[in-house]
């Protein structure tokens, strides 16, 4: 065995930590360049990016959420709510984008103070709280579309998102990035980001730090209903249609893709940066699949199987740092 | 003798309690505010049942009960397997999927044909047993959290279905048909098989040291540890629970429907977990109650079928039913302290 001095073994274990993720990245970009041309050429990549751009987007509030050791499952009804609402205002017409964006992203913020509200008032469990809501949600998106899809978009509103600047980047690809930049602004230069990591490491710390824990609260699921919102507008761009289900089961590949970057339930750990990481492996994974020739179904088998060795992997590196930085006795 | 002797003063001291509660009415509210906490559920469910009984003529007839628990009576058997898990601060995600599998593969199996119901059940039971063993087997090795494990399991179990099938296949035999939808002297079949599978799983619960030590290690994995429990050895069984339970509503819900349909479990873990939480069981584990599971599926059912009598849509019922999950977590968990 190689001998390691114990201050670069704990350092590398750091580094695996913070940006491992990144390294599976690049790993599975080198196997998939090996397997096909087709990912070395920069406009199939945007293309794979494009894809996770809904979730992406709402994938940043959500972290932001979990950072704060809280859940939010209530944005894969957001996005559903948010992308039907948003083609019904548009009616058709360019006059009505600017008001209809507005009022789709006010709506999304809406439900996630709902959301924060009552978990911070009342501090109840998030994860049946933000589910009632999707439920809820839900409903109201059926009554308010009437149960089918309906709506149709401004003229120019999906070429504009879904044009390519210089022929390779589309302009969605360049929000998601930006908003991304924005998440980890506020996580990393904000008070508000610090007191997240604050609540989500140690509550009654935060409480005795005199942290105004409910408006954080109000202030961070509020986050997770707007970018949710966003996340629905993409996923009407994309698709130019939008049932009243299309957001269902996106809270989970949120989750996954948080989880991935290194985001943890307990709270505490993790940001933004690794969710992104974690999104752009679990799409190039899926994709991966796609290209040896399996089902799209087979990707949900490879995606439940990343999911759970990512976590595992994780866990583990955790836990060895930890043991690392014990003082040596 | 000796055992009313001495249950006779402490009904003296709680008598007096309740004395002294009269003279201070704050204290009388908190008490109040106990009771309508511990079964608030239950007030909930006489509510639903006799305040409309009073106008809907349809609601006096015993019959309707019972087509509400043969209803609810798959959902009913995946939520008294998910209390085990929530009991022991786990979650376990992936039972819908897995009833949805065991539909599928139960009834391709079945095609109709009345020999094969035997070997149909033996298979569903084989495939719930064994998904609850891997998750838990997984769940004490790999030390990640249940919710992921169980999420990414749900992912797996799906893309199976999936694969092997994206259309309806098979059909359920004759005897699992009547389990579904039969009834027995007017009860329905599903009727007395919850009940007992209930009694069991509350005996199981409430009076076994296995019971015990699932609410234990729930309420304190470290101290149950520290006391000597074998924390591996009640997490493993208690998956085990899960999955067989998914396998006994994979196949009700296979009478159900008659065929094996790829997206029949599909949201049903959610709902479970609706159910076990609105019954009083908390996320945060250490405690259980399988009556008052059963309770919230009852409670979840008859308002869909109030709702449905009433002429409402079933759009204003999602709205309702969300609405319940929020009034009766917000009276019934016990505050979590800190956490966004």
């Amino acid at each position: 065995m190689i001998s390691v001095s114990p201050s670069l073994r704990r350092h590398a274990v750091r580094v695996l930590q913070r940006h491992g993720i990144w390294l599976v990245l690049l790993l599975l970009l080198l196997v998939s360049a090996t397997l096909s041309d087709a990912f070395l050429r920069p406009a199939y990549l945007m293309n794979l990016v494009l894809q996770q751009t809904p979730v992406g987007i709402t994938a940043i509030g959500v972290t932001l959420v979990m950072i704060a050791g809280g859940i939010d499952l209530s944005v894969g009804a957001i996005i559903s709510l948010t992308a039907v609402m948003c083609a019904i205002l548009m009616n058709g017409e360019s006059e009505n984008l600017p008001r209809a964006l507005i009022l789709t992203c006010l709506a999304g913020t809406l439900v996630g103070a709902f959301n924060g509200l009552l978990i911070a008032y009342n501090r109840v469990s998030p994860f049946i709280l933000t589910l009632g809501t999707a439920i809820i949600v839900y409903g109201l998106t059926q009554i308010y579309s009437g149960g089918t899809a309906s709506g149709v978009v401004s003229p120019g509103f999906r070429e504009a998102l879904n044009h390519r600047i210089g022929g390779i980047v589309p302009t969605m690809v360049v929000i998601l990035l930006l908003a991304a930049a924005c998440g980890i602004w506020i996580q990393r230069r904000t008070r508000f980001g610090r007191a997240l990591y604050l609540i989500g490491t140690n509550p009654t710390a935060a409480r005795l730090a005199a942290l105004n824990l409910p408006r954080v609260t109000l202030i961070v699921y509020s986050l997770s209903g707007l970018f949710a919102a966003l996340g629905g507008i993409a996923l009407l761009a994309r698709a130019g249609v939008s049932g009243t289900y299309t957001g269902r089961g996106s809270e989970f590949d949120v989750l996954a893709a948080a989880v991935l970057g290194g985001t943890t339930f307990e709270g505490g750990h993790g940001g933004i940066g690794g969710t992104i990481g974690g999104l752009l492996v679990l799409g190039l994974a899926l994709n991966l699949v796609n290209l040896v020739g399996l089902s799209f179904y087979a990707q949900l088998i490879v995606k439940g199987a990343i999911i759970v060795a990512a976590s595992t992997t994780y866990e583990f590196v955790r836990r060895s740092s930890a043991s690392l930085e014990k003082p040596a006795t | 003798m000796s055992a009313t002797t001495q249950r006779l003063p402490r009904f003296a001291a709680a008598a007096a309690q309740m004395g002294a509660g009269v003279l201070a009415p704050g204290v009388e509210l908190v008490r109040l505010g106990q009771f309508a906490q511990r079964s608030g559920i239950y007030l909930v469910l006489i509510a639903l049942l006799l305040v409309p009984a009073l106008w809907l003529p349809e609601y006096r007839n015993v019959l309707n009960l019972g087509q509400i628990v043969q209803q609810s009576a798959a959902l009913a058997i995946l939520a008294i397997g998910q209390t085990f898990v929530i009991a022991c601060r786990m979650i376990d995600l992936s039972v819908g999927q897995l009833m949805g599998l065991i539909v599928v593969a139960s009834c391709s199996l079945m095609e109709g044909r009345p020999e094969a119901t035997i070997p149909a059940i033996l298979l569903a039971l084989a495939i719930g047993l064994a998904v609850g063993a891997i998750n838990g087997f997984l769940n004490n090795r790999l030390r990640i959290h249940s919710l992921i494990l169980t999420l990414g399991m749900l992912s797996i179990l799906q893309g199976a279905i999936f694969v092997y099938t994206d259309r309806s296949v098979g059909a359920a035999s004759p005897a699992v048909l009547r389990i579904g939808n039969g009834t027995v002297m007017g009860v329905p079949v599903t009727v007395p098989l919850v009940l007992v599978v209930a009694a069991l799983a509350a005996l199981l619960l409430h009076r076994t040291r296995f019971g015990l030590h699932v609410r234990v290690v729930g309420a304190n994995e470290e101290g149950a540890r520290r006391a000597g429990i074998d924390v591996a050895r009640v997490k493993l069984p208690v998956f085990i629970l899960s999955g067989v339970s998914a396998a006994i509503a994979g196949i009700i819900l296979a009478g159900r429907l008659g065929t094996g349909y790829p997206n029949a479990g599909t949201g049903f873990e959610l709902d479970a977990i609706v159910a076990v939480v609105l019954g009083g069981t908390p996320l945060s584990g250490g405690r259980g109650t399988i009556l008052g599971t059963l309770a919230a599926v009852m409670v979840l059912g008859v308002t869909a079928n109030l709702l449905n009598l009433l002429g409402m849509s079933a759009f204003i019922q999602m709205v309702v039913k969300g609405a319940i999950v929020i009034a009766a977590v917000l009276i019934n968990q016990p505050r979590v302290l800190g956490r966004a």
